[in-house]
Formats: structure tokens, sequence, C-alpha cells
């Protein structure tokens, strides 16, 4: 039976290759999901084995032709079955969580009941955190590219022999973590720290408050703190694409536009600027991705008045236990984002990146 | 400027493509965010492994003689609440340790007690045990736990200074038959202020809503100290609730400071920096911590407002499933002792649920003696309430309508 398996494959390896990589991956996803347990679930995972043997059976014994056809099939199943279990089933799972129903107040186990309310709540009473997310997110993926782009420029075009140690003191802040740095902006804000003293002593106070950066000598616990530690905190996301693609461009362009009588503002405007496109557009979803799900900026620099969705989502996952909630307020910041990055790639994308 | 070199940080050979760059940022993005984001949710509770007894007893050897057994205890509690060994005394949980040979661990994890809950549910929800042998939530939560079965019954025969209990808290309305839970301290939250940063004295709960602390503000996230503090404010009798009407006063109010941005944060346990360096102003807080932050810091101050402070009790209980009941057994007995009471009340400045500390504190600290915060007096306790007990649908009405304001 093997053998006419094998002899059909080698007829058409390519509709073997196909039928293997999309049952392996179903099968992993069931069992990831848990919709197969025992004896099933080990049952799919000896065919999930099964199908990668048969692929590299048929490889083997086919002709060069076979191998050449089935190649493709064979490199994609790795990151097919990776994507499987660790994409395709938490997925799911969120999604059936999300639509689940916690049978009393202090239940561990939510059942799973179609129920949409979720998604209503979700919307009718996280509106403000929604919508803080996306501005917030937004405002410092707009400082991270004032910001980013003309060091990124500066590194590039102007950096010479010490470019090396310019791009390593970008990423230098990456080896303390994350949460030290943030929790760090705390004591250097704080209503009686240095930052707030130097303002006071250069009398700048009266600007600050003016801008609404500050807020009754405060610096910290402010919108103003919340998107100034997003920015600070997701910077380097920006200039490393944004470096990569300025120094992709050939030099010689430049003097190209010059000899053609152009001004550097318009060789700029006109050369660099939309060869680096995609550099800033990576940057911009590297940028604006996490930092519209993140909870940390605003845990620790934020006030009640300042709490995004993922505040939201971690309150509700973490504290009050209210799983099913929590899932479909993720499933809807999903939905967003993606939203928002499928309309910005329409009109910024680059084909290869969109 | 025609020939590029290759950047030897980025790439060995020749420079990144984009999408190279887009695969080693991802990476840098997984180690730099992810575990970060990860390790704030689980930090945020401030766990601190004995945080308070400075000499980590939880890797002192049984070699201390003289008790009788060994074996090994966990207790988890909240954040400065017993005595440290430090400027040449030895703290209770090393007394306890060299009296009995056990071997115990003290951690702080207790930040807010839904937090706490939240941690303990997943576990204990399923019947799996955790990892403390004695926890310390207030006695709301005690009264959830017994009700949900999630808790091992005290043996009380092997805890004989639990005849030592206050009267007041003898068949308490968490635990009517007392067999589930001992407190462990009972104590007032009222308001505390940094007089350097307010000004001036601070009096009654209004004063938090003086838009001249705009920002400087806090509140506690146990619902019932501050709700309870500000429906007091409100003439609202707390300890006669029954239904979530009553308290609604109580809820707009905190929702319009909290809208108007008079509010700074909501906090658990961790406000100690904030208060002492003035980043608070003037917050609800626990008698017993603001004490303890005043010996740092004297510009710390705690008040009863005029309209009242709430009363609470925190308790001990053997979360089910817990592995040593009988070093449980053993410490509360040992903590029940008046002797060994006083120390721990010297050092928190709350009040004891042990009769016949006052006498021993009179020995070591005339002047605690008298102070009506740890030891009240008729006029004091006049002054307070307890948050009264709620049914089930109400408590969750009140936790929906505060977490609203609160968490999200």
């Amino acid at each position: 039976m093997t053998n006419a398996l094998v002899r059909q494959g080698v007829k058409r390896p390519e509709t073997l290759g196909l039928g293997a990589l999309i049952l392996a991956g179903a099968l992993l996803a069931a069992v990831g999901t848990r919709i197969l347990t025992g004896p099933l679930a080990i049952l799919a995972l000896a065919l999930v084995l099964a199908s990668i043997v048969a692929l590299v059976v048929v490889a083997t014994m086919g002709t060069p032709e076979t191998r050449r056809k089935i190649a493709p099939y064979g490199l994609l199943k790795p990151g097919m079955l990776w994507l499987a279990l660790f994409y395709l089933a938490p997925l799911f799972t969120l999604l059936r969580l999300s639509l689940s129903t916690l049978p009393s107040r202090f239940a561990v186990e939510a059942e799973f009941d179609w129920n949409f309310d979720n998604y209503v709540t979700a919307f009718t009473d996280f509106g403000p955190q929604f919508q803080r997310a996306f501005v917030y997110a937004g405002l410092a993926t707009i400082l991270t590219i004032a910001i980013g782009y003309p060091l990124a420029y500066v590194i590039a075009f102007r950096g010479g022999k010490y470019r090396t140690l310019m791009l390593g003191l970008v990423v230098i802040p990456f080896f303390t973590s994350y949460l030290i740095r943030t929790i760090a902006w705390r004591s250097i804000l704080s209503d009686n720290g240095v930052a707030t003293g130097f303002i006071d002593a250069v009398g700048a106070t009266w600007f600050f408050e003016a801008a609404n950066i500050m807020d009754n000598g405060r610096l910290i616990n402010t919108p103003a703190a919340v998107i100034f530690g997003l920015t600070y905190n997701f910077l380097p996301f920006m200039i490393l694409p944004i470096y990569v693609s300025l120094e992709k461009i050939d030099i010689r362009l430049l003097d190209a536009a010059k000899d053609l009588y152009s001004t550097s503002t318009s060789a700029f405007r006109k050369v660099v600027l939309p060869l680096s496109l995609p550099g800033v557009f990576a940057g911009t979803l590297l940028t604006f991705i996490p930092a519209a799900g993140d909870f940390v900026n605003s845990l620790y620099l934020g006030s009640p008045n300042t709490t995004m969705i993922g505040n939201s989502i971690q309150d509700q996952f973490l504290v009050q236990n209210n799983v099913p909630l929590a899932s479909a307020m993720s499933f809807v910041l999903m939905f967003i984002i993606t939203v928002f990055v499928i309309i910005y790639s329409r009109f910024f994308g680059t084909e290869d990146l969109a | 400027m025609t020939t590029r070199r290759p950047n030897p940080f980025l790439a060995a050979r020749g420079p990144l493509s984009r999408r190279q760059l887009l695969i080693r940022a991802g990476a840098l993005g997984a180690a730099g965010m992810s575990l970060p984001a990860l390790l704030a949710a689980c930090g945020s509770d401030s766990d601190s492994d004995s945080g308070a007894s400075g000499s980590t007893p939880a890797t002192s050897g049984s070699t201390a003689g003289g008790g009788s057994g060994g074996g090994s205890l966990f207790f988890e509690n909240w954040p400065s609440y017993i005595d440290p060994t430090e400027d040449g005394l030895t703290g209770t949980v090393d007394r306890f340790m060299e009296a009995t040979g056990i071997d115990m661990r003290y951690t702080e994890a207790f930040n807010d007690n839904n937090e706490y809950f939240a941690k303990i549910q997943p576990l204990l929800g399923r019947g799996e045990p955790i990892d403390p042998d004695i926890i310390a939530p207030t006695s709301w939560l005690a009264n959830r736990l017994i009700a949900l079965d999630w808790l091992e019954k005290l043996p009380v025969d092997q805890v004989a200074n639990a005849a030592n209990l206050r009267a007041d808290l003898q068949n308490p309305s968490w635990d009517p038959t007392g067999e589930y839970s001992l407190p462990w301290q009972t104590g007032f939250a009222g308001i505390a202020y940094n007089i350097d940063a307010t000004g001036r004295e601070i009096t009654s709960v209004d004063d938090m809503f003086d838009p001249e602390f705009a920002g400087k503000v806090g509140a506690l996230t146990e619902m019932r100290d501050t709700i309870g503090v500000i429906a007091m404010s409100l003439g609202i009798d707390i300890s006669t609730l029954t239904t979530f009407d009553e308290a609604q006063p109580a809820f707009d109010k905190l929702q319009e400071a909290k809208d108007s941005g008079q509010i700074r944060r909501f906090h658990g346990n961790d406000y100690f920096d904030d208060l002492s360096n003035g980043n608070l102003a003037i917050t609800i807080g626990w008698s017993g911590d603001v004490a303890a932050i005043a010996r740092d810091n004297p510009a710390v101050r705690f008040v009863f407002p005029e309209s009242g402070a709430t009363s609470w009790a925190d308790t001990m209980v053997i979360p089910k499933g817990a592995s040593n009941i009988d070093a449980a057994a053993q410490w509360m007995n040992f903590v029940y002792d008046p002797v060994q009471a006083a120390q721990i009340t010297t050092w928190v400045g709350y009040v004891s649920p042990v009769a016949g500390v006052r006498d021993e504190v009179e020995k070591l600290d005339p002047d605690l003696a008298n102070d009506p915060l740890v030891f009240p007096d008729d006029a004091t306790l006049a002054n307070t309430q307890g948050f009264a007990p709620l049914s089930e649908e109400v408590e969750a009405e009140y936790d929906a309508a505060f977490s609203a304001i609160t968490g999200a």
C-alpha cells in the first residue's frame, strides 16, 4: 500500500506535497487546541510524522523532476507546522474563549456558548481605552519618525567611520530590561525630581504647563509622560529599518541629481525620501503595533485617566479574572490593528512589504 | 564615497537587506519587549521575597536547636507586616525558627486582595495546591475563600494560644464558626498625607477633593477602604450596607474625582515611595503602613478623618492542600503568645488581635501603649466602621462599579 501511495505520489508530487502540508498543519492545530485529545491526539501526531516521512521517501525515491516539484512543500513544512502549533492553535483557542461564558463569578473554566456579549461589552465599556491606545501609539509613532529619521540619516550618510559606533549606541539601551528603563523614568520625572527641578530652575514651567506637558507642576502620571515613554521605548525600532533603507541608497544617485541641477532639498525630496519610505513603513509597523497594545508605559508613567486598552486587557485577565471578556478585547484590538495596517499599506506601503 | 564599507556591527558580510533587518529587529523586539511585558505582568504585584526580614529566612537552615521537630513553613503576607531582624533585634520569623527548628520562608507577595485572588484562583479553583502554607487575605476575601471551600480548617486543638484572641474577634462575621481563620493584624484606613507636599494639616476627606491637590491625590485599590472612607464622609453608614444604591454617592464622588484628574493613581500596598517623595500629597492609606513610612520620613502623617475611618482585619488562613499544616499551627500558636505578638505590634504599629499585648508593649515602648491607633480607646473606636459583609451578587455590583473606575 505504501508502494502504491509512493507511486501515485511520484506521479503527482505537488498534490502529495500540498496534501501532506495541509493535513499535517490541520492535525497539529487540532492537537494544539485540544480538539483531539488522548489516543486520538497520539494518532494525529503519528500521522503528522508519517506525512513528513512520506515526503522524504517520495523525494529520495523519485526522479530529480519529482524532487524539484516537491521541494517547496518540504521547505514550507517546518514553518507551517510551527505556525499551526504556535499561531493558529492559540488564535483559535483565544477566539473560542472570547465567545465563552464564565458559569459563575469565580469559575476557572469558561464554557463555550457563542456568547457575543463579550464583544458588545468590549466595544461599549472600553471605547475610551481603545481611543487612547491608538491616539497615544499614533503620536508616539509620529514622534519616533521625527526623531529617528534625521538620526538614521546622519548615521547613514554622515556617520563615516563612526557609523558602527553610532548604531551600537542606538541598540545599547536594549541591554537593560524594558521594564527597568521605564521604571527609571519614574524617578527622573517625579514631582521633586531632576527634570521638574531643571524646568523650574530655567523658569520654563509656564511653557510646559501651556503645552499641556506638565499638569499642576507634575511631569509624570500625565498623557504626555505615557506618549513620551512609548516614544522612548520604541525609538530604536524606527531608527534601524530607516537606517537600512537609507544605507542601501546609492550615493551616486544624489550626485546625478545634483548634476541635473537639483537643489539639495529637492534631491532629498525626490530621491532619498521615496527610496527610504519602505524603511519608514517597516518602522511604523514595528512601532505602532506593539505601542498600541502596550500597557507598561501607562502602568508606570500614567494615571487612571491614561489607561490604554493593554492595561484594560491586563486588568481583565489578571485582576478581574474575566478571561472571556479579555479575549474578546484582544480580538477587537487585533482586528482594529489589522484594518489600520491594511489601510496604511494601501496608501504608503510598497509592494514588497504590503 | 562610491565604495561603501560593509557594516560589521550588523552583518559580517555586507549591508543588511531590509528583510534581514526586519528579522533581526523582530528578534530584538521579541527579546526586548515581550519578555519584559510578561515580567511586568508578573512583577506588578511586587513579589519580594522576605523583604521585611532582611536576613532571608528562606535560606537559613534549621540548625538552631531548642525546638521540637523541624520541617518547613511558607507564609505569604503583605509588605512591612512583621518585625525584621535589624538593629540588633531578632525578627519574629527568626525567633520562630530558632524556637521550633522549623525552616520558614516568609514572602511579601500581597499587594492587593483581588490581584492575589487572581493569582491563586487558577490553582485552587482546579483543586491543586498553592505553595504557601499560610496566606493573609483580608477578612472579606477569607470569607469568599471559605465559601468556595478553598481553605483547610485550622488545627485549632494545636493552637492553644488561640484562646488569647480578642473577644470582639471571636466568631467574626466572615468566619462565623471561627474554624478557618485567625486574624493576623487589624487596623484602620484613613488619610495619609505628606505635610511637605500639602503645606498644611489635613483633617477631612474633603481635602482630598481640594483642587489645590489636583493630580497629587491617591486612593487604595481596596474597594472597601476607598469607598468606605469616602462614603463615611458623605454620612453613609458602611456597616449596614445591603444594596449597591446606598453607596452610589460615594462611587459618583470617586468617579468625578478620577474624571477631573484629581486622582493621580490607584495603588495597592505600593504607595510608600510616592507618598514619601511627595508625588502623592494625600491618599487613603493604612494606619500602620504610614507609621512605618513616618519612621523614615517624619513629614508623612496619618489621620482619622473627622468623618471617621474604616476598620478591617487581615487573617491567617491555610489554603486547601497545604503541606505543612502542623508547622502552620505552631506558627499561629507562636504569634498568639502576647510576648511575641508585642514584638510584632511594636514594629508594625497595627492593632493586634491578641489580648494581653498591651501589657507586654508597655514594657517595650510605653509611648506606643498609649497610642490610640495601636490600642484604640472607645472614643477612637466610635469613630470607625467596618464594611458590611455583602452578599455575593451585591459584592459583584460593587466590584464591577469600582473596577470600572480604577482598573479601566
